[in-house]
Parts: structure tokens; C-alpha cells; sequence
């Protein structure tokens, strides 16, 4: 990579910056209450809403890594694609409108519901922070990374700017800086990648046809990665996969807690409906620009070595494509858009562990609810400065985190602890307390258990000779075991709080599904 | 009216019957056609490797993308459908509820 400063990416990253600093400002002299704070006093539009929940979901991670995917495995990155697609119509169906009714600022109001509320609030803060502030990590040292291999700039400088950044707009911001911010980013990145995608097909005449028979005739793996198998094949990774996507999207907190930033379940409903729309077809065409970078990139030894290798890893696909087809301009303009989508994604997740630090833990357990709105708002913006301040430190010391695992781990807790807690409390009226408590810690336990053990950490970090568990994902086992427990747990209790857990479901049921009185 | 005579409310019942078979039904369709494609690249691969129609483009590459503009034209359908005739008896039935 040459080290010259590519002037487009810095002038669209300032630009992205300086936009990003006004909408903080416009927001910080709106945000004057916990609600506003949280949820942006409940007044974003659906259209909004979809596309900052859009945005939430197209981290750097997953239009990097999904046209590198592409370009590695060919067509299995196809099942990340619907996976994400299929994933989101689900979360639509199951969730939208009941979540909506049910919860005000966070996903514990709706666990909280009718549970036990102190200690299911401690449970769904565990469940956020341990979520939260790994994946804020894992974010933040990709974006060192990210902007050492494109503009050689330090790695500690790098993740200081991305942390203060963030620190800014969520402590100053709230939720409505947040969300233009994400919206923000969500417009440059639809833009960006569709820019991207027909500039890559132009020299195929978007003949679809040739550009996939040429990828076959250029690539290792031949016509096998026009047919299944590049990535995976073994049935218990597939469903692994399928119930991350599933399940670890419908527990991702900063995602949750979108939900309640529009004002009713129609316009809850309606947004996850635009972002199912966004992120179908931003994902299938992430794919078609990774079969695209076979046959443009091949032969150009100044991005792949002679066995096919991408010069830096293979996340660096798409922004070497964009070099290809597009020069330095538009080079600079698709890696500003990555950093602008690192800056997005890590201030929802930020705004998402301080609202269940000082939402669920201090003012609601702690204080039993007795603070003034002044007083949680202030406790608010000191959960973020310190979580933002701890997050820089941590990204600064964990430089060499395998990103990769990070997030892989933290979709499988929240598919094994958030959701299993949040569909059987919507949709099962035996749940108990105990059950939910019990369950969720069972699901945490053996997610870490099973991913110490299996070969990405046992072998590849520990040097063993041989995984213990031999999946790269505990996604299927460890969902099930949540599952299996709570309700088990749940069925058993026979306790006095049991009996108010289940009596108070059909007040919760009739809640979720008409709203809140008017 | 009390959250208790809702229950018994014929169009609150109308309201969750005709949900549950919507959430339920779509989410079970898209689920079993993503597994379904997935685990047919695993156990019979060769299927999904033949071309469509005499060009490179695979069943495999086909059927990806099918699922994808399938799980899209659900949520549309979802979101008109409740809108079209869940909503109208959830705005009377929270009209009703105190």
C-alpha cells in the first residue's frame, strides 16, 4: 500500500466528521430529558428508524468481510446474505410490535414486564454489557487496523479518534445524534456500495452470465465456487450459522433498543420493514461485488500474490475493487465510508451498555426508581465518558484481538442468553423468574465453555493438538441448552414468585398486542 | 375496559389468531427455506452446482438469491397485511382499553 495521504478520503472522512459534530450539536440542545436521551423522546420516522437499524446491522465488519468472503468461498458467502435477509424478517415478525408495546428504553423494560424487575434487570444488564463492550472492542481494534493498512496511520491514534468520537456524540447527543449519524452513514454506505457494485459491472456489460463464468475460469477453486461447499460443510456449522443470524441479531442490545426510538408498533413494524428491504439487497450485492474482485483484481500483483492472496487480508477486497474500477477517488470515497460505518456502528453499541448502566442497573435497581430525570440523564452521559474511556484503554491494549472470534462470541451470547430470555417472555406464559435467571446463566456458561474449547481458541490460541469441541460455532448447542434449561427450570418452580409471573401474562399479552391505552 | 374483559373480547381473540398464523407461518417459511438451501449444499451439493438454463449462473446462485427477494417480499406482505387488517382492530380494542 503506499503511504501517500489520499486526499479524497480525507476530505470525505472530515466532511462525514464535521457533518457528524453539527447533528451532534442540533441534538445535544434537543436532548433534554432520560427519553430523549435514550430514545430520542420516541419522534425518529420510520423511514429513519429503518435505515439507522440498516445501518446498525452493515458494520465495516460485514461489507468488508462479506466481499472478501465472496471472493474467498464464492457462493456459500450467499448464506450470510440470506442469513442476515431471513433473520430480520423474522426479527420483523416475532418481535416488532410486541417489543415496541412492551418497552420504553431498553429491552429490559420488557423482561421486566411481568418477571421478577430488579433481577431481571441485572440479568438483561450482564446480557448487555457482555454483548456491549466486547463487540465496542472488537469494532474499535478493526478500525486501528483498518486505518493502519490504508493510511498508515498509528493504531493507537486511530482508535483514540474513533473513541473520542463516539464519546461525543452519544454523551453529548443521545439517541438522536446516534441515529443521524447512522442514517448518516447508512446513505453513504447504500450509496457508496451500490456505486461500487455498477462500476464493477460495467466491464462485463452487467452481463451476470460472464462475469460468473469468468470468475470460475480465473479462480483456485475453479467452477466450485459457482456450487456449495467453498465455506462450509458440515451440517451443525450451517445451522450454527443460520440460528446466530437468527437469534444473535434479535439479541444485539444497541438493535433492541432501536425499537424504541418511533413513536407506536405501526411505525416500529414499518421500519424494521424498510431495513429488511436495505439489508437484503445491500448483502446480496456485497456478494455479487466479491465474484466481481475475482476476475477484476486478478493478475494485479499490487493487490493479490501469485496464489491468489489478498495483499493485507481479505477484508480488503472491496476498497482494493473500488482502486481498480474507480481510481484514487473513489478509493478514498469508499474507505472513508468504512471508517464513517466503524464510527456509527460503536456509538450505538456505546449509548446502548450506558443506557443499561444507568437505566437498568443505577436507576432502576439500585435507586428502586427513585431519581429525578436531571439526575439519570447526568448518570447517563458519566456511564458513557467512563464505558468510552474503558473500551480506548481495552481496544489500546488488546491490539492483536482476533477480531473474528470476538464477534463470532458475542453473537452467540446474545443468541443464547438475550433471546432465549425475550421470546419465551413474549410468547410463553410459564416463565418464571428462576427459569430466566437460571436459563440465561446456563446459555452464558456454555458459550464461553464451548468456544475455549473449540479449535479457533484450543488449537489455534492454546496449541493443542486437537479441538476438544470440534465446531467453530457453539451457536446450535448453546441456544438449545438455554432453552432446554429455562424452560425446565420454569415448568419446576413451584414458588410464590412464580405464581405472579404467570398470572401476570395475560395482562402482558393483551399489553403487546393492543398497545398502551389511549 | 379492564385488560380482563379484553381477553374475552371476540375481536381481541380475531386479533391474535389471525397474527399468530402470520408471525408464525412466515417466520416458519423462511426458516426452512434458509435451512433447507443450506443443508441441501452440504448433503447434495451437486443439485445446486448445475447451471440454469445452459449460462454459469448455478441453481446454487439462483436459489441464494430467490431466498433473499423471498424473505423481502414476506416482510412487505407482513407489514400491508397487519396493517390491512390487524391494526384497524387493535386501534378499536386500544380505543376500548384502560
Amino acid at each position: 500500500m503506499t503511504s501517500s495521504i489520499n486526499l479524497t478520503a480525507v476530505w470525505v472522512f472530515a466532511a462525514f466528521v464535521l457533518a457528524s459534530l453539527l447533528v451532534t450539536y442540533w441534538a445535544a440542545r434537543r436532548t433534554r430529558s432520560a427519553g430523549d436521551f435514550y430514545t430520542a423522546g420516541s419522534k425518529i420516522t420510520d423511514l429513519q428508524n429503518g435505515l439507522a437499524l440498516a445501518g446498525d446491522f452493515m458494520s465495516a465488519a460485514t461489507f468488508l468481510g462479506l466481499t472478501g468472503l465472496a471472493f474467498i468461498g464464492g457462493v456459500d458467502a450467499l448464506l450470510f446474505a440470506i442469513g442476515g435477509t431471513v433473520g430480520w424478517a423474522v426479527i420483523l415478525f416475532i418481535f416488532a410490535d410486541r417489543l415496541r408495546n412492551l418497552g420504553r428504553y431498553t429491552f429490559a423494560d420488557v423482561v421486566a414486564f411481568r418477571l421478577h424487575p430488579e433481577r431481571l434487570r441485572v440479568l438483561a444488564a450482564v446480557g448487555t454489557l457482555i454483548v456491549g463492550i466486547p463487540y465496542l472492542i472488537a469494532q474499535m481494534v478493526g478500525a486501528g487496523g483498518l486505518f493502519r493498512a490504508l493510511f498508515d496511520l498509528p493504531y493507537g491514534l486511530a482508535v483514540v479518534i474513533v473513541g473520542t468520537l463516539m464519546t461525543i456524540y452519544v454523551a453529548f447527543g443521545g439517541m438522536l445524534a446516534t441515529t443521524w449519524v447512522q442514517v448518516i452513514k447508512a446513505v453513504l454506505l447504500l450509496s457508496g456500495g451500490s456505486a461500487l457494485g455498477i462500476l464493477a459491472l460495467v466491464p462485463f456489460g452487467f452481463d451476470f452470465s460472464e462475469m460468473f463464468a469468468r470468475a470460475a475460469a480465473i479462480h483456485p477453486f475453479g467452477e466450485n465456487i459457482l456450487a456449495p461447499g467453498g465455506l462450509y460443510n458440515d451440517p451443525i456449522s450451517v445451522v450454527s450459522l443460520a440460528l446466530a443470524f437468527i437469534g444473535g441479531t434479535a439479541g444485539l442490545p444497541h438493535i433492541l433498543m432501536r425499537f424504541f426510538t418511533v413513536p407506536d408498533a405501526r411505525q416500529a413494524r414499518k421500519s424494521i420493514g424498510y431495513a429488511v428491504v436495505f439489508i437484503g439487497y445491500f448483502m446480496g450485492l456485497t456478494v455479487i461485488i466479491g465474484f466481481a474482485a475475482i476476475v477484476l483484481l486478478a493478475g494485479e500483483t499490487q493487490y493479490v500474490d501469485e496464489s491468489g492472496r489478498i495483499a493485507g487480508g481479505a477484508n480488503m477486497t472491496a476498497v482494493y475493487l473500488a482502486r481498480q474500477v474507480g481510481g484514487d477517488a473513489f478509493f478514498g470515497f469508499i474507505a472513508a465510508v468504512a471508517f464513517a460505518t466503524i464510527l456509527a456502528v460503536v456509538s450505538g453499541i456505546l449509548l446502548s451498555t450506558s443506557a443499561s448502566v444507568a437505566h437498568d442497573l443505577y436507576t432502576r435497581v439500585i435507586r428502586r426508581g427513585q431519581v429525578s430525570d436531571t439526575h439519570e440523564m447526568r448518570v447517563s452521559r458519566i456511564a458513557t465518558v467512563v464505558i468510552g474511556a474503558i473500551a480506548i484503554g481495552l481496544s489500546i491494549l488488546f491490539r492483536n484481538l482476533n477480531i473474528g472470534v470476538i464477534s463470532a462470541l458475542v453473537l452467540a451470547i446474545a443468541a443464547s442468553v438475550n433471546f432465549p430470555m425475550l421470546i419465551l417472555a413474549l410468547f410463553w406464559r410459564d416463565l418464571t423468574t428462576r427459569g430466566a435467571l437460571v436459563g440465561g446463566t446456563s446459555g452464558l456458561v456454555v458459550v464461553v465453555v464451548l468456544t475455549i474449547l473449540s479449535p479457533t481458541i484450543w488449537v489455534d490460541v492454546l496449541g493443542h493438538q486437537r479441538a476438544v469441541f470440534p465446531y467453530a460455532y457453539p451457536t446450535l448447542f448453546s441456544m438449545l441448552v438455554a432453552f432446554a434449561v429455562t424452560i425446565g427450570v420454569s415448568l419446576a418452580d413451584r414458588s410464590q414468585r412464580a405464581a405472579i409471573d404467570r398470572d401476570a401474562y395475560p395482562a402482558q399479552l393483551v399489553r403487546s398486542e393492543v398497545g398502551r391505552p389511549i | 375496559m379492564h385488560y380482563s374483559e379484553l381477553l374475552d373480547d371476540p375481536d381481541f381473540q380475531r386479533l391474535l389468531s389471525r397474527r399468530s398464523r402470520l408471525r408464525w407461518s412466515l417466520s416458519t417459511l423462511l426458516i426452512a427455506a434458509y435451512l433447507s438451501y443450506g443443508l441441501a449444499g452440504i448433503y447434495s451439493p451437486g443439485i445446486l452446482a448445475r447451471p440454469f438454463l445452459g449460462s454459469a449462473i448455478t441453481w446454487s446462485l439462483l436459489l441464494g438469491y430467490g431466498i433473499i427477494l423471498l424473505g423481502i417480499a414476506c416482510s412487505i406482505f407482513y407489514v400491508w397485511q397487519v396493517n390491512r387488517i390487524i391494526a384497524p382492530l387493535q386501534q378499536r380494542l386500544a380505543r376500548e382499553y384502560r
